[in-house]
């Protein structure tokens, strides 16, 4: 296919969207409008299963399938990384001095790691209440355990940091998604219906179905997924050195 | 009036994104992103979407620079150490 | 509209309004310590508009960011720690003011919400607050001495 082609294809392709997107951007209601008919549906679905967080509810009970390929789809860049930024036979390892760090610096580091981590927990476990859920925790549940790097040095963060068990976390918790849901499917309905447990009352840790189960396995999924990452960016950026060694 | 605010949180992000793209080196790029990141969670909360703003803070707080400070990092390093074996 | 959600406008359009211009613009010093006042505005305009838009949920936006701004700006503060140390930054007198525009927001806000589970949260995102910023501001003025390797 010559060039010119390429570029006609090309624009009668363009062409074509432009005038679809142009369509349906005269047809939107106005903004800050209040006629939402998805929303008023979604809502009512919620409140039926007595999940206070609509999001929730809709990430990980109305279209929980989408939230199993969009957990895949981070498991997938995951790994991708990890082939990527390996260490490779022409490279050594090269470890670093333990590093100096101011004080105060050190102390705040050290004492907000449990807090951010306790947070990041709450954020999981309330996913289905107030606004948060698996993902949103399970990141900062990640980012607080890099404090230790930030605020101590690299080899205090790798004592706590087993890469090998994070990366069995990451898996395992990935199959308990796809698990729940089979329940569903042995239970008699569908593949991640939401149908297998008691929907609890309003409001309350326990309720909702299986969206707290859902929740938990999507912040382990994505707490050990991003110290996955981080690790390998990490050992490239301090550790991993060109060269067969001195 | 309660519009108020969404202008100002529209203005601000507009502000930003602009400076972000503006900003050629990616150290200080760096630096713009990690303030967009802050601006677009303000944006969400206004427009009442608490999650996707937790979400953005979240990641666009610590967990983008440091990605992107680490790659710089590594890059930096590398051309050090060729410059010095040349 | 009322007075929080003005007061949370104003805070967002003077505050953070500053600190997108000073991370465009200057020296690597300027932009530093406009990232990290960034956070110390942003926070308390978050706890205005929770209490502005009446959703205590809200709250946990404020405490997530109290918590992971000034880890944002320690990664800056370490990973740019040879650059920063040529020309270290030093704008206590903003940080001081960012500090007591927290300082003044937290308490008005626990009064508004009177004693109760709502309040003790409010005083945890403020102190994570307050002190978070103090201590980025001191890493980021030397608090990395020696770090070569990263």
């Amino acid at each position: 296919m010559s060039r010119r082609v390429r570029l006609w294809l090309l624009a009668v392709g363009g062409g074509g969207l432009a005038t679809l997107f142009v369509a349906a951007a005269l047809d939107l209601p106005a903004f800050g409008g209040d006629r939402h008919p998805y929303g008023d549906r979604a809502v009512h679905a919620s409140l039926a299963r007595h999940t206070a967080n609509v999001i929730a509810s809709v990430n990980f009970d109305q279209r929980a399938f989408d939230t199993l390929g969009e957990m895949t789809i981070l498991f997938a860049a995951v790994i991708g990384c990890v082939i990527l930024l390996r260490q490779t036979r022409d490279e050594h390892r090269d470890r670093p001095a333990p590093e100096k760090v101011a004080r105060p610096v050190r102390r705040h580091a050290l004492l907000v790691l449990p807090v951010a981590l306790l947070t990041g927990l709450y954020v999981i476990a309330h996913g289905q209440l107030s606004p948060g859920g698996g993902f949103q925790g399970g990141v900062v549940a990640a980012t607080s355990l890099h404090l230790l790097y930030l605020g101590a040095d690299y080899r205090a963060l790798e004592r706590v940091r087993p890469v090998g068990l994070y990366e069995t976390g990451d898996a395992i918790a990935t199959s308990a998604y796809v698990v729940t849901g089979l329940a569903g499917l042995i239970g008699g309905t569908a593949f991640l219906a939401n149908t297998v447990l008691p929907y609890g009352t309003f409001n309350t840790l326990s309720s909702g179905g299986t969206v707290p189960l859902l929740n938990a396995a999507v912040g382990m999924e994505v707490a050990c997924a991003v110290v996955v990452l981080l690790a390998r960016f990490l050992d490239q950026a301090v550790e991993i050195e060109e060269g067969n060694g001195k | 009036m309660a519009d108020a605010v969404i202008v100002v949180a529209l203005l601000l992000v507009a502000v930003s994104a602009t400076a972000a793209v503006a900003v050629r080196d990616p150290v200080r790029q760096a630096l713009v992103l990690s303030v967009l990141g802050v601006v677009l969670a303000v944006l969400f909360t206004v427009l009442q979407a608490p999650d996707v703003a937790l979400s953005q803070l979240a990641v666009g707080s610590a967990l983008t620079p440091l990605l992107l400070l680490l790659a710089v990092h590594k890059v930096k390093r590398r051309g050090r150490k060729e410059g010095r074996h040349r | 509209m009322n007075g929080w959600i003005l007061a949370a406008a104003v805070t967002l359009g003077g505050g953070v309004g500053a600190t997108v211009w000073g991370v465009a613009t200057g020296p690597l010093r300027r932009r530093a310590v406009a990232q990290n006042l960034c956070t110390a505005f942003a926070c308390p305009a978050l706890l205005l508009l929770s209490q502005g838009y009446d959703r205590p949920s809200y709250v946990d936006l404020a405490l997530v960011l109290a918590l992971l701004g000034p880890v944002g700006t320690l990664v800056f503060a370490r990973l740019l720690a040879d650059e920063l140390a040529e020309d270290p930054p030093s704008a206590w007198g903003l940080t001081y003011a960012a500090a007591a525009v927290g300082a003044v927001v937290v308490p008005a806000l626990c009064v508004a919400v009177g004693p109760s589970r709502a309040m003790a949260k409010l005083l945890v995102v403020g102190v994570l607050l307050i002190g978070g910023n103090v201590v980025a501001s001191r890493a980021l003025s030397g608090g990395f001495p020696e770090v070569r390797r990263g």
